[in-house]
């Protein structure tokens, strides 16, 4: 064998053991991300961040938590000041345009009346199942219970192609800051914005063609559990960034399953809060 | 048999609010509690909203179909309901919240079986687990 094909073979070697020293989940352009999450973990703080939670919200209830005076009250009494807190940190950052209709009434959410699929706002932090798969090396896919809904993310930078009409859930781009995924989503249709807190759609308002979100994704340290950071920012319906929070829990048994039965409602009564 | 139940509704029942794809008081009026019994005809586990519709038979033998809407099933297999949770042909008495209009249609609280055996939401089903946790942070309160 020529001074060569020895060299050649050598090379081969080390770059076949270089890759093999590469964790499996590295190679998916999901990283540790991958695999299947659901509703957060049956905590106190997993059911006020089972939709859209603030750190307004988990301050007031740690505080109330706090209080001994609170020992004897129904925890649903808690949980709703807390989500009163919630709300309220929601309404500061709201445009003048926007509060004259705060909260939207939930008769007139098109996924009640016309079961038309949610927008990226409320999409994004939607209950129970959040799928999330790598595609190729360059791309991911969320996958989500609610809706049946399904995002690609970018992870080759792309930008979002000229012309290109606002589309429900937008077009987005994802990158990694050490172990977090961030993703940085334009072009998302106007949407109405479900905000509220344990699991309820209330707080509603309309976003604009103009919203930009960051969304920022990091497992804990144990593995269990997913938490989103989302800053919202549109100069039509906010004045302030928006920041809202969502928990999903491992749940490599969990299962999307279809989404195909959603009924028109027969009747309807406007101004139920 | 309908019965206004409003002032002795379980606490649980009312901070098991739904989780689903919108709220669902533009329906339902959450103020107000009825029970119905009756029999299933059928339980339609599904997405968004499971659905089961039941005869109910008045005091005169006059029977009158209901519907009773569940929160999905994405949310209710999360808590081990399966498509058999419910069977066609049993007997069931189901508390629940009834339309603003009182038609025949009630949404889900709590059902009860003729043997006694109860189902309930994904949420009141956790309850207990939400209540420890709050005893053991007043006890780490009172260590310190």
């Amino acid at each position: 064998m020529d001074d060569s094909r020895v060299f050649q073979r050598a090379a081969l070697l080390v770059v076949l053991a270089i890759a093999s020293t590469v964790p499996a989940s590295a190679q998916s352009a999901a990283r540790g991300l991958e695999g299947m999450w659901s509703d957060p973990p049956v905590t106190i703080m997993g059911r006020l961040c089972a939709f859209a939670c603030s750190d307004a919200g988990i301050n007031a209830m740690n505080a109330l938590l706090d209080d001994p005076a609170n020992d004897a009250v129904p925890f649903a009494t808690l949980q709703r000041r807390a989500v009163e807190r919630h709300t309220e940190y929601v309404r500061s950052t709201l445009s003048e345009l926007t509060l004259k209709t705060f909260p939207l009434d939930p008769a007139d959410d098109p996924s009640f009346l016309r079961c038309e699929p949610w927008g990226l706002p409320t999409q994004m932090l939607a209950p129970h199942q959040l799928e999330i798969r790598g595609v190729g090396a360059d791309r991911l896919e969320l996958h989500y219970g609610e809706w049946d809904a399904r995002r690609t993310i970018f992870m080759d930078g792309r930008p979002r192609p000229p012309g290109q009409a606002p589309t429900r859930l937008g077009h987005s781009v994802g990158r990694w800051d050490g172990e977090t995924l961030v993703i940085e989503t334009v072009g998302i249709a106007r949407s109405l914005m479900w905000t509220g807190g344990a699991g309820v759609t209330t707080g509603g308002f309309q976003t604009s063609d103009q919203l930009t979100v960051t969304e920022r994704l990091v497992k804990a340290a144990d593995g269990k559990t997913l938490t989103l950071t989302a800053t919202l920012t549109d100069p039509v319906s906010l004045r302030a960034p928006l920041v809202l929070k969502h928990v999903w829990r491992w749940a490599p048994e969990s299962k999307i399953t279809p989404y195909e039965d959603c009924q028109i409602p027969t009747e309807v009564k406007r101004g139920v809060k | 048999m309908v019965r206004l139940g409003s002032l002795i509704l379980l606490w649980a029942l009312l901070v098991a609010r739904v989780t689903a794809h919108h709220a669902f008081s533009p329906v339902y009026d959450d103020r107000r509690t009825i029970t119905v019994a009756g029999v299933v005809t059928e339980f339609r586990f599904v997405n968004p909203h499971a659905m089961m519709s039941m005869d109910v038979t008045d005091d005169g033998g006059r029977v009158t179909k209901w519907s009773v809407e569940f929160a999905g099933r994405l949310n209710l297999s999360e808590v081990g309901w399966t498509a058999e949770s419910i069977k066609a042909g049993e007997r069931v008495t189901v508390t629940g919240n009834p339309t603003h209009t009182n038609s025949n249609g009630i949404f889900f609280r709590k059902l009860v079986r003729s043997d006694g055996s109860e189902l309930l939401p994904a949420a009141a089903q956790r309850e207990s687990a939400i209540e420890q946790e709050r005893r053991e942070r007043a006890k780490a309160r009172q260590a310190k």
